[in-house]
């Protein structure tokens, strides 16, 4: 390193002759006059070799004591010096040849050497010398073959003795193969060589090769001297006029040093004949670069006036990249409302991918996610960007706080991309929108899948623990608590009541004791909603469970809030059974919602996640039924000959063994039911209590508990209406209600018998029986008993048609009683009718066959 | 200087009393006529050494090769041509040495910028030979700087020996755990002399000393021969990670850089002897482990070397066919010329 420096010293104090010693002599004032009047190359050289060229005292950084000595010795000054002789006979020969090209470079050469210097008048005169051998060695260097050259003087000297080469020749020569050596290791980084060799043959560094100026400026910096660099750039600069190479140096200069630099670089600006600076392209490159940089990082400011200049920029040009370069700026500041003007522009003139990703990101980030989902959606393939914006736009849409009733082609959208990149994120934010709509057996797949996908992510697990706690399935929450043991506080609160008031207590504490570190907590929840959105929606979830349970001040509301999220849910969005029912769209919304259903919920201790749960959060089987159906995807049934058939499908996973079923219970019209349970069981709270409760009011008690997720309760309700002498429509929906009660409880058997007790509407009847029977047909499948299973479906069978989610379920009943040849029918012909998961059935088979054949 | 010169002397002796037997020109230890073959065969008109059987590229190796040739003919204008390429393509690198790969089809041509040892002393020998015997003082010069960058660079101490790198990276303890790793063949013995003289803060004589106790080492398998590459992480060479086990194309050249360095190690040449020219009947590339023979080579160029092994130990004469040159591929034909112009040099009783 030490031998680099005094290389670079050495360079700086007499090597770069004319170069940088002119240079260093005018630095602000004195080159600004030149700028002033440009003029021709000989007199900007004359008024160089006029002054002596500077010592480098006047050299930015002069670090060695003996820096100051080798400059004035060697350098131009002295090849200038008056009484050298220029050896023309390189030009002569180049001009006996008609090579003007190469004449001329050799006179800017000359020029360069030795400012005093001027071409000589007879240059066309012929030559005087008639030497072949030597005019073939001009001729081999003219043309470019310095070896040849080399070696026919190697031979000359050899056959010759005495003949020595003209000095001039050699100086070319080594000039020459210097050259070819110095871009040899700049090409191969060998910075240090680059800059001895510049050194060795400081003639090399002139405008006629500013090719190799450039080159040494480039060895500086990597060499960390910026300084220099800035030197032979200025040196460009100040004394070259090729207007091409000026601008180059520019940009040369612009992709190595700094803009502080660049700014000095640019003051050397001349103008142009039609006195337009020569740098305005530049400049407006530089802004772009600037705005650019500081777009990537949002503690970057551009000043008012740049930006101003850049929106003229934009605006004036016809492609979008300037318009993004601003819209990601102005998106990065903070000022989205103008990021998405710009976004706006670069997407009209066709910015593409990166113009989209810009304008949803801006949308989202102004609460405008809803609009963003359309465009994202269709940019979702172009990049991983625009993949991964699209992916935070629905993320952003599911946990919105309060919830936000999202139209089906969102999740439509949605799930499938979750389901086929296993988005863990993606799956958690569909249980959480699930959760907080109040469709729990739905939030419940969707955190298994979440959790199958990646079993040690806490908040996966949480929702998922969470869900299990509001569906009180008790030995399955105990599974996941046990799981993570030691590892989660708030998971294990969910059984650890003390615990539970515990974190409470302790939250409460905090933001009691400190309102500003509450609403520093705020804050960061609101950072934490915009970087996390799903951790958010966790937190809200809590928020909400703790407040159910965190002691009597509360206690009033708790029991009035029974899901934490529910309590947030518009008005419109389900409190009264009417308002449900008039909600097309929250119906469709929930439709679409159990047809995307997860194809991987693994988890043994789990109850599957069945439609008629959901419907259990209906109001009423009439309500319910009122309700247009949106079967967007077709299940089954050409012979949809039933009478209330409307075939639908909430996809469940039954897990067995090998193959994985992929199984659609029927029926499932569920919507989202979340009829608020805060005053409904207030309301008859005291005639309850009293024990002297009408059958109406029971009824109507028993949903609530229905919807507060406590079967067992809304049993009893329903019970004491069938008590106290419920009758016509009244006992009808008790005995409905309690049946729907048992099979939430999964006990199917005594929701047969509920359903028995009073003669139901036959329609409401067909429909009953053929939900317990799904349900048990489902049951039973799952309990490994596949007799039990054919036998509900076959009784189910007779009342309507099998959609294909049962008959898939019939199909894998088969397959595990090993009658192979009924399950492969099955399989067949829901294959040949287009279902996917069959053909799995089938290759299943295949692959039994063929183990067992060989 | 002086013991330079005196080394040179020798040299010089030996040529001039091949002199009146071949009739060529003063000087020339290779036939004139064979050079040209060469030189029209595998130097272009930039003195590119051309690899041909290897792509066409070209190695700093193949332009130290050239340079020797050129000096071993006598041949200035040729010399000039190569070390033209030679240093204006190949010695760039900021230590002073030569970057070892150019490829003419790739931009730019220098494709891995490292060095390789070999390449360099045979670079920096050429021109030491050359610089005195044509008494040109930029030659020296030039074959010193590199002299002294190859003991800076290549030049290692471990397991209290002197060591020569194969390359600037990549082969050294710090930079694989089996490193360094060695290749008995870089060791160019009668380069190091020259060196010593070029770069005398570097021990070549040490150098030269543990490249002979490296190859007695390294005779190992059933056959008794020397790895192309070994590691020498514990001081005892073992087969080196990632190298095809072989007494291969590498190696085959020991014995011509022992012989014309004029180290008749008999040991080693007895072992070279029966291994390559009695128990496998000519020279092959031999499997290490299992000492078989993996590829028989039947070229001229590497049948030279074995008939260069007979004629020195047993004075047997070299084959008719051997005696003429005819350019072969770049490798062959290059180890033919060097062991012509050793047996014109040194043993001419064997023609």
């Amino acid at each position: 390193m030490s031998l680099n420096r005094a290389l670079l010293l050495v360079l700086l104090g007499t090597a770069v002759v004319p170069a940088i010693a002119q240079q260093i002599e005018l630095p602000g004032s004195k080159s600004a006059d030149k700028q002033d009047t440009p003029k021709p190359e000989t007199s900007g050289a004359a008024q160089a070799a006029g002054t002596t060229p500077a010592p480098p005292a006047g050299n930015p950084a002069p670090t060695s004591p003996g820096a100051g000595t080798p400059a004035s010795g060697t350098n131009a000054a002295v090849k200038a010096g008056p009484k050298v002789t220029v050896d023309e006979s390189a030009l002569r020969y180049f001009a006996s040849q008609g090579d003007t090209r190469r004449m001329d470079a050799e006179i800017a050469r000359l020029r360069a050497l030795y400012p005093d210097w001027n071409p000589p008048s007879d240059l066309y005169a012929p030559i005087a010398q008639s030497d072949a051998e030597l005019e073939n060695m001009w001729r081999l260097f003219g043309e470019g073959k310095y070896s040849d050259v080399r070696s026919a003087i190697a031979a000359r000297q050899a056959s010759q003795t005495g003949w020595t080469p003209p000095a001039d020749l050699l100086a070319r020569l080594d000039e020459a193969e210097a050259r070819r050596r110095l871009v040899n290791a700049s090409d191969a980084q060998q910075w240090a060589t680059v800059l001895r060799v510049a050194t060795d043959t400081p003639a090399l560094l002139t405008c006629a090769s500013v090719d190799v100026i450039w080159r040494v400026a480039e060895a500086f910096v990597k060499t960390s001297q910026p300084d220099r660099a800035q030197d032979a750039y200025t040196y460009v600069l100040n004394n070259c006029t090729n207007s091409a190479e000026r601008v180059a140096t520019i940009q040369k200069a612009m992709g190595t040093l700094d803009d502080k630099r660049i700014d000095q670089l640019m003051t050397l600006e001349r103008k142009n004949p039609d006195s337009v600076g020569e740098f305005k392209a530049l400049r407006e490159e530089m802004l772009r670069r600037k705005v650019g940089q500081a777009a990537l990082d949002s503690k970057t400011l551009i000043s008012q006036d740049e930006l101003t200049a850049m929106g003229e920029l934009a605006r004036a040009a016809k492609g979008a990249g300037d318009p993004l370069v601003l819209a990601w700026y102005l998106y990065r500041h903070d000022q989205q409302a103008a990021a998405l003007e710009w976004f706006k522009l670069a997407l009209d003139r066709d910015g593409g991918a990166k113009a989209a990703e810009g304008y949803v990101l801006t949308m989202v980030a102004q609460g405008r996610a809803v609009e963003a989902e359309p465009i994202a959606y269709q940019w979702r393939d172009s990049s991983p960007e625009n993949r991964k914006a699209y992916l935070d736009t629905v993320v952003s849409l599911l946990t919105t706080d309060p919830p936000i009733l999202l139209d089906q082609s969102v999740i439509d959208h949605f799930s499938p991309i979750v389901l086929g990149s296993k988005y863990v994120s993606g799956a958690q934010a569909l249980g959480w929108y699930a959760y907080n709509t109040g469709q729990l057996p739905i939030a419940l797949t969707w955190f298994q899948t979440a959790v199958n996908w990646a079993p040690n992510d806490e908040p996966s697990a949480y929702g998922l623990a969470l869900t299990l706690f509001r569906l009180n399935e008790t030995a399955a929450l105990n599974d996941v608590v046990a799981r993570w043991r030691g590892r989660s506080e708030r998971i294990m609160a969910l059984t650890d009541p003390v615990l539970r008031a515990r974190l409470a207590a302790e939250e409460a504490a905090k933001a009691a004791a400190n309102p500003q570190l509450n609403q520093q907590l705020q804050a960061q929840q609101q950072q934490l909603r915009l970087i996390d959105p799903v951790g958010a929606a966790a937190a809200r979830a809590r928020a909400g469970l703790d407040m159910n349970s965190v002691g009597p001040v509360n206690a009033a509301r708790a029991v009035g809030a029974p899901a934490p999220a529910a309590s947030r849910i518009p008005a419109a969005y389900g409190t009264a059974p009417a308002a449900v029912g008039s909600q097309p769209a929250a119906s469709s919304n929930v439709m679409s919602y159990q047809q995307n259903m997860p194809a991987a919920v693994g988890g043994p201790a789990f109850p599957a996640a069945l439609g008629t749960t959901a419907r259990a959060y209906g109001t009423s089987a009439v309500a319910a039924q009122a309700v247009p159906m949106q079967t967007a995807r077709a299940p089954l049934s050409a012979q949809a000959s039933g009478p209330a058939v409307e075939p639908a499908g909430t996809s469940v996973i039954v897990r067995k063994g090998a193959p994985e079923p992929r199984v659609s219970t029927t029926r499932s019209r569920g919507q989202v039911a979340t009829r608020s349970g805060r005053g409904c069981l207030a309301n008859t709270q005291n005639a309850y209590r009293s024990g002297r409760i009408t059958p109406g009011a029971a009824v109507s008690r028993g949903w609530c508990l229905m919807d507060l997720n406590r079967p067992m309760e809304a049993v009893e309700a329903f019970d004491l209406a069938l008590k106290n002498g419920a009758s016509g429509k009244t006992a009808e929906d008790a005995a409905y209600g309690k049946s729907l009660a048992y099979m939430r409880k999964n006990l199917t058997n005594d929701a047969q018998i509920a359903a028995t007790e009073t003669p139901q509407t036959p329609r409401r009847a067909t429909q009953l029986n053929v939900d317990i029977l799904a349900q048990r047909a489902i049951t039973s499948y799952k309990d490994d008993r596949f007799v039990e299973a054919i036998i509900a479906l076959d009784e189910r069978a007779r009342l309507v048609p099998e959609d294909q989610g049962l008959m898939m379920i019939r199909g894998w009943s088969y397959f595990h009683l090993r009658d192979m040849q009924s399950a492969d029918r099955i399989f067949k012909a829901l294959a040949a009718a287009g279902n996917k998961d069959a053909q799995a059935g089938v290759f299943a088979i295949l692959d039994y066959t063929r183990k067992y054949r060989y | 200087m002086k013991r330079l010169a005196a080394f040179l002397a020798g040299a010089l002796m030996l040529a001039v009393s091949i002199h009146p037997l071949r009739a060529e020109p003063r000087d020339a230890m290779i036939p004139n006529d064979a050079w040209k073959q060469y030189l029209a065969r595998f130097v272009d008109s930039s003195g590119r050494v051309v690899d041909d059987a290897n792509n066409q590229i070209s190695h700093s190796e193949g332009q130290g090769y050239g340079m020797l040739l050129a000096f071993l003919a006598d041949d200035r204008a040729a010399f000039e041509r190569i070390w033209s390429f030679t240093r204006t393509e190949l010695l760039i690198r900021d230590d002073g040495l030569a970057a070892w790969r150019w490829d003419p089809g790739k931009s730019p041509h220098i494709t891995d910028v490292n060095a390789a040892s070999d390449g360099d002393l045979l670079i920096a020998y050429a021109l030491a030979r050359a610089g005195e015997s044509w008494n040109e003082p930029g030659y020296t010069t030039s074959a010193r700087r590199i002299a002294k960058a190859i003991g800076k660079v290549m030049v290692i101490q471990a397991h209290d020996q002197t060591l020569l790198l194969p390359g600037a990276k990549g082969f050294s303890a710090a930079e694989r755990p089996d490193g360094p790793i060695l290749n008995p063949s870089y060791w160019i013995f009668e380069a190091l002399p020259v060196m010593a003289q070029l770069a005398p803060e570097t021990n070549w004589n040490a150098l030269g000393r543990s490249g002979l106790d490296i190859i007695r080492a390294s005779l190992m398998g059933p056959a008794k021969l020397p790895p192309d590459w070994i590691s020498y992480a514990n001081g005892t060479p073992r087969l080196a990670d990632g190298f095809p086990p072989v007494f291969g194309y590498n190696s085959l050249r020991i014995v011509l850089y022992l012989l014309r360095a004029g180290m008749k190690d008999a040991t080693v040449l007895a072992t070279f002897q029966r291994n390559w020219l009695t128990t496998n009947g000519g020279v092959a590339v031999v499997d290490i482990k299992s000492g078989r023979i993996v590829t028989r080579l039947t070229e001229p160029g590497y049948r030279m070397l074995g008939a260069l092994l007979a004629c020195t130990t047993d004075g047997v004469n070299i084959p008719d066919d051997l005696r003429q040159f005819q350019p072969t591929l770049y490798y062959p034909s290059t180890l033919h010329l060097l062991s012509l112009a050793l047996v014109l040099e040194k043993y001419p009783q064997c023609l």
